[in-house]
């Protein structure tokens, strides 16, 4: 079977107009997404995450290389049809509100009739925007309720892939929790899931491989298993110790001829101290 | 097919949801409404007098409003998308290019469509309204009666109206054309007016370049022949002066200008989706 996205020296170059030069965002990007994998694009600003996406979708012709969408050329019909796309900082018609945003969506996608009404309620209370959130102007929408509208609209068709350029930008700890909750279970039900971040530490809970971009190249690639497990270095966490035995085991270390490099309470990360300590229904 | 046209009606619809939301066109309709209405209350001259200022008012509040409307509205359609950038979230569908830019064409003209059916409606009843009046006052004689109403229920004033609608068409696919390659939303406005304006100038420029021969320099030459070729002839559009002036214009020149109007939008929408075709988002 095709893999879910296929690139081949994916090239795109800006010219800016009236003589005022060219841009390098994309250069030589060989990617290669296995179907039913969480794939993260990391990098810093400015490094050709967004680019690539839109490469991949078509909104952007290359200026050279090749992509691939399950075996279909990049930007063709049978191509998109394939993918859910959920831009950075999206921008909707803010006149709809979030049902009639995710209805004009399905009906882009060839849906009608009674099977998307269905499939607009069902999203809807997915995102927690059912009921008179629902109904009320994307105007008035606070910026989480704005990425999760345009969630359901990146779902609306049922894809097998679902790419998300910085899904958590903008959003806060329980909410960027929320969508890391919903990519596992898109995982979890076969979907391929690319998203872009460069807000590291969230990437690591739940994708399955990473690129790292840096300048429109590719830096480095691989499992995350693979790229952060420190296999020369060992880490116990226990409980119950008193300061005898604490002195005890660092002494048993230094015997055994271990390099102590750090030892003490570990800290809890400030997001799941944050998480731990709202009220607990808004927690989810 | 079936599945093509019918994402091009949800980007129409969409467009005409969007025109209807915004309170500039409500304002426009009301304010053409009042013009209309406001016509009939000048009354110092004789009833022909009377009846032809109602028209050449009437129409050209019409058609002022349509014009205003299909400018705004182009300025509403794919640069102000582009720079919103709600753009990218309608493009990265299974929606062809074309059937977005088919979409946006149809979802103005539906716009215009129903405000120009709006004001001739309130037209049509201010002249019977007129001609009520009229009668009370001249009294029923049989004659009298007849020639008011020759004026007041004339049916070519549904010609010119088919006229103004059809001219409205292509200025509305003239500022898709333009949108499809310009990034703000001044640059279709203006361009779509000017093209407006040498497109009254356009028969001109035509005699101009042919009769010229050898005597003007290649760069006029060439300028009056781009204007002949390229801009749409919306002098032809003046048989509605004529028609509202009382001339007879037969059906035939209607429909040829009619038939004109239609080929020139397919032709624009044509390259419009061509140029679009290409373009980065
Ligand atoms: N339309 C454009 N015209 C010119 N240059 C562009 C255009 N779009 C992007 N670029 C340039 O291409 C490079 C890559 O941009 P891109 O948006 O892909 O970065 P990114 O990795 O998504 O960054 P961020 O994390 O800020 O979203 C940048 O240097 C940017 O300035
Ligand atoms: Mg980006």
């Amino acid at each position: 079977m095709s893999a879910a996205v296929w690139t081949q020296s994916l090239r795109k170059e800006f010219t800016l107009g009236w003589g005022r030069g060219r841009v390098l965002a994309v250069e030589g990007l060989d990617l290669e997404i296995k179907r039913g994998e969480v794939f993260g694009l990391l990098g810093p600003n400015g490094s050709g995450k967004s680019t690539a996406m839109k490469m991949i979708l078509g909104l952007l012709r290359p200026t050279a290389g090749r992509a691939e969408v399950c075996g279909n050329l990049a930007g063709t019909l049978a191509a998109r049809k394939q993918i859910g796309f959920l831009p950075e900082n999206p921008y909707f018609p803010a006149f709809l509100s979030g049902l009639e945003l995710v209805r004009y969506y399905g009906k882009l996608c060839g849906l009608g009739g009674k099977a998307l009404e269905g499939r607009v309620a069902e999203l809807l209370s997915l995102v927690r925007l059912g009921g008179e959130a629902g109904r009320r102007p994307l105007r008035t929408y606070s910026k989480g309720m704005l990425q999760r509208a345009g969630l359901a609209g990146a779902l609306v068709s049922d894809p097998e892939i679902v790419m998300l350029d910085e899904p958590t930008a903008g959003v806060d700890p329980a909410g960027s929790r929320e969508i890391r909750d919903l990519i596992r279970e898109l995982k979890e039900r076969g979907k391929t899931v690319i998203f872009s971040s460069h807000l590291l530490e969230q990437v690591e809970d739940v994708a399955d491989r990473v690129v790292i971009l840096h300048r429109g190249q590719k830096l480095r690639e691989g499992r995350l298993e693979d790229l952060l497990t420190m296999s020369g270095e060992w880490q116990v966490r226990a409980r119950g110790l008193g300061e005898a035995q604490r002195r005890e085991l660092h002494a048993w270390l230094v015997q055994h001829g271990a390099e102590v490099l750090g030892e003490g309470s570990p800290r809890e990360r400030l997001e799941d101290y944050f998480l731990r300590n709202l009220p607990e229904r808004e927690r989810r | 097919m079936r599945e093509s046209w019918r994402r091009i009606r949800a980007v129409a619809e969409n467009t005409f949801l969007e025109a209807v939301r915004q309170k500039v066109f409500a304002v426009l309709l009301v304010f053409a409404l009042v013009l209309l209405g406001g016509a009939n209350y000048f009354a110092e001259f004789s009833f022909q007098e009377q009846f032809k200022f109602l028209k050449d008012l009437g129409y050209a509040t019409i058609s002022l409003t349509g014009l205003l409307v299909g400018l705004l509205g182009a300025a509403q359609l794919i640069p102000a998308e582009i720079e919103r950038r709600t753009i990218l979230t309608a493009l990265c569908r299974p929606l062809r290019r074309w059937e977005f830019v088919v979409g946006k064409y149809l979802g103005l003209v539906a716009l215009l469509a129903v405000m120009l059916a709006i004001m001739g409606a309130v037209f049509w009843a201010v002249l019977r309204w007129k001609e009520a009046q009229l009668i009370g006052l001249e009294g029923g004689e049989a004659g009298v009666v007849q020639a008011i109403q020759a004026e007041s229920r004339d049916p070519r004033l549904w010609q010119a109206f088919a006229l103004m609608g059809a001219k409205l068409f292509v200025v509305c696919g003239l500022a898709v054309f333009f949108s499809t390659l310009a990034t703000s939303t001044t640059f279709v406005v203006a361009m779509t007016l000017l093209v407006y304006l040498i497109g009254h100038l356009q028969s001109v420029a035509r005699e101009q370049w042919l009769e010229s021969g050898e005597k003007a320099a290649w760069f006029i030459q060439l300028f009056l022949a781009a204007v002949a070729l390229l801009v749409p002839d919306f002098n032809l559009y003046s048989l509605i002066d004529e028609i509202v002036a009382g001339n007879v214009v037969p059906w035939r020149a209607t429909l040829e200008v009619l038939a004109y109007s239609v080929a020139y939008v397919a032709v624009l929408l044509a390259a419009a989706a061509c140029l679009f075709e290409e373009r980065d988002l």
